[in-house]
């Protein structure tokens, strides 16, 4: 009797087993519908509440170095603490969890969750992200910039320089593609996939404004976008230095940009008495195609047609600070955000925004839905 | 003596510098005067931006004294809630590392076979570059606690440990084996056994070495420390926020920080020095 029971204690134990096994198979399909089931729940999900979740469990990530800006205004928008976690320049934090509310810029770390290609994460759409644009908390990003000095003892160089690039942009915008081909010819950091992903969102971050508007105007410094830019920074930007903080919040958009060298370079039929014949560009980050317009002006002889003999790219990336490198002199021009042009003139440099490139934010803060639900 | 007599009946007289060399007190004094005279000129200098010419730069990339004074001052909550981060990373990882290349080196004293293994290994975790220890325990420790301070911090402690492990290690393992052939022959006729050589032998006779370990290791502890930072997924310490000014183009605040990091290299050398004045006295 009782090796009977025994021998069907254990037949029942093998086969409740087998079968919570095959189950378990079963539910990895069994998740993934429920989690497309969830995505559409978490669609009704406020971009507030994500928020406010995930800086509850202080897993907000951003890379700061000058790229945290938005997402500390977004964080005090909803009088959350501004702390976020120091994000990699891997998307690796995303991918475990330990960041769930991971900045990405369209054109770059987006493309790498979403897609399939060399280095992808492969999410699909199984992500979502918040739109700065969307939060009102856009800021102005890639520009062009240069010293006062400088624009003031190079005009016609600083004026040839902008008509090249506007042109070098304004084809690379027009030609994503070939663009994207341009620049990983020219020595990209990443693969000509993402390279061309990069391309084509770039172009739509230079021929669209925060309103959702086309722009057909590019390098166009707008007023209203730049402005609502210094207003947010002086809301939620606080410096350390007392005196730069004071100069900081009484910083008016005359102190920082200079329309009258776009206005010259649109105006002119391509022709200059150039100063300085050999010029240096200092980039923001890696070669690549968010900074395809100077690229594309290179490769197709825009800057020897207004006059130049040379035009160096010169790479930036991690600890390299352009506004440094462009205000002692070490490069001519520079790419940067408003935002840390803005402080860096507030501690006491010298420089000035001459044309705005990125008409809208491509920073985005991407999620997993059901991280959420 | 011989000379000093000569020179007294040739009649010529002692210079100032042959008589200040003489004078004990003006020797012992001299140790403290000298540094001090050479930091007030090199204050004055900075100050009166004379160092400015000297390397052609900017009172906003080399601020002035004064103003990085008020900085820190302005922010010293700021300051001190990072100094504390620094400090308590740098001084674990110290203690950590310190007990560990010890415990080490007194494994390789006593079974030379196994120890010396083990030595060697903890010597070659030392030579790796910090900058490349750091990213990567940042990435091995993700799983020790959900908290990003917590793990974050961790990490960092380790790295630290790492480093002075060796120096420890590679230090007290001398000290535990280079003794004077006399003592160790005196512990033979007595047929001392292993553990009474090591009590009241080999431990004694490294603790010079110890120090000389931690002259190295302390100052080191709180670089690695300040480096790590660089890499941490929490932000936090000195080390982070001179990087953070930095890049920001806020160079007087980062100035702050470095001063900062300074004060915490040299007081920390103080005490130690201190320490050592104490617990070393029966060996002067």
């Amino acid at each position: 009797m009782k090796k009977r029971l025994k021998r069907l204690v254990c037949a029942v134990t093998v086969a409740s087993l087998a079968m919570s096994m095959l189950t378990a198979c079963g539910g990895g399909g069994g998740t993934s519908q429920s989690s497309t089931a969830q995505t559409t729940q978490a669609a009704d999900l406020k971009a507030e509440d994500i928020i406010k979740k995930a800086a509850e469990q202080g897993k907000v990530g951003n890379w700061g170095l000058g790229n945290e800006y938005e997402v500390l205004a977004l964080l005090a928008k909803y009088n959350l603490p501004t702390k976020y976690l120091s994000q990699d320049f891997t998307m690796d934090g995303f991918d475990d969890d330990s960041i769930l509310l991971a900045s990405a810029m369209t054109y770059n770390e987006l493309g790498l969750v979403k897609n399939d290609y060399d280095g992808g994460y492969k999410y699909g759409d199984k992500v979502k992200y918040i739109d700065m644009n969307d939060e009102g908390v856009a800021m102005m990003e890639d520009n062009i910039f240069t010293t006062k000095k400088f624009a003031k003892e190079n005009p016609e160089t600083t004026a040839a320089f902008l008509y090249a690039s506007l042109k070098g942009w304004e084809y690379a915008v027009a030609h994503p593609d070939e663009a994207a081909e341009i620049v990983y010819k020219a020595g990209s950091s990443v693969s000509p996939d993402h390279q061309k992903y990069m391309a084509s969102e770039v172009a739509k971050l230079v021929s669209t404004n925060t309103k959702g508007e086309k722009v057909t105007d590019i390098g166009n410094m707008d007023d209203s976008a730049m402005q609502q830019t210094l207003d947010i920074a002086k809301k939620y930007v606080t410096l350390d230095d007392a005196t730069a903080n004071t100069k900081f919040k009484a910083l008016t958009l005359d102190d920082i940009r200079d329309k009258t060298f776009i206005t010259k370079a649109k105006a002119s039929d391509g022709k200059f008495n150039i100063e300085k014949k050999s010029v240096k560009i200092q980039l923001k980050w890696l070669p690549q195609a968010q900074f395809m317009g100077y690229f594309v002006a290179v490769e197709k002889g825009y800057y020897k047609e207004v006059g130049f003999d040379n035009v160096e790219i010169v790479s930036g990336g991690g600890d390299i600070a352009e506004t440094t490198a462009v205000n002692n002199g070490t490069v001519d021009f520079g790419v940067t955000w408003e935002t840390n042009l803005a402080s860096a003139d507030a501690s006491g440099m010298d420089l000035v925004e001459i044309a705005q490139i990125y008409q809208r934010s491509g920073l985005v803060l991407v999620y997993k839905p059901e991280k959420f639900s | 003596m011989e000379r000093e007599v000569r020179l007294q009946k040739i009649g010529r007289r002692k210079t100032l510098r042959q008589r200040a060399k003489e004078n004990r007190k003006w020797q012992k004094a001299s140790t403290i005067v000298l540094p001090v005279i050479l930091g007030v000129i090199l204050v004055g200098l900075w100050q009166g931006q004379v160092l400015h010419g000297w390397f052609h730069t900017d009172t906003f990339t080399l601020p002035l004294l004064d103003k990085i004074g008020g900085i820190m001052f302005d922010i010293k909550d700021k300051i001190l809630i990072n100094t504390l981060s620094t400090v308590s990373v740098a001084f674990i990882g110290l203690l950590v590392g310190s007990l560990l290349g010890y415990l080490v080196a007194v494994l390789a004293a006593m079974f030379p076979k196994i120890g010396m293994g083990g030595l060697s290994v903890i010597g070659a975790f030392a030579s790796i570059p910090v900058v490349a220890l750091a990213p990567v325990l940042n990435n091995w420790t993700k799983d020790v606690s959900s908290q990003a301070s917590i793990r974050s911090m961790v990490s960092k402690i380790i790295v630290v440990t790492l480093i002075c492990a060796a120096d420890m290690g590679l230090n007290a393992y001398r000290g535990l084996t280079e003794i004077k052939p006399f003592s160790e022959d005196l512990m033979a006729i007595y047929a001392a056994p292993k553990r009474t050589v090591l009590w009241k032998l080999r431990l004694p006779n490294s603790l010079p070495y110890v120090f000389t370990a931690l002259k190295v290791s302390v100052p080191a502890s709180i670089m690695t420390a300040i480096v790590s930072e660089y890499f941490a997924e929490y932000i936090t310490g000195v080390g982070r926020q001179i990087r953070e000014n930095i890049v920001l183009a806020q160079y007087s605040t980062a100035w702050a920080y470095i001063a900062t990091a300074c004060l915490i290299g040299v007081i920390s050398y103080v005490i130690l020095m201190a320490l050592q004045s104490i617990l070393l006295r029966r060996y002067h």
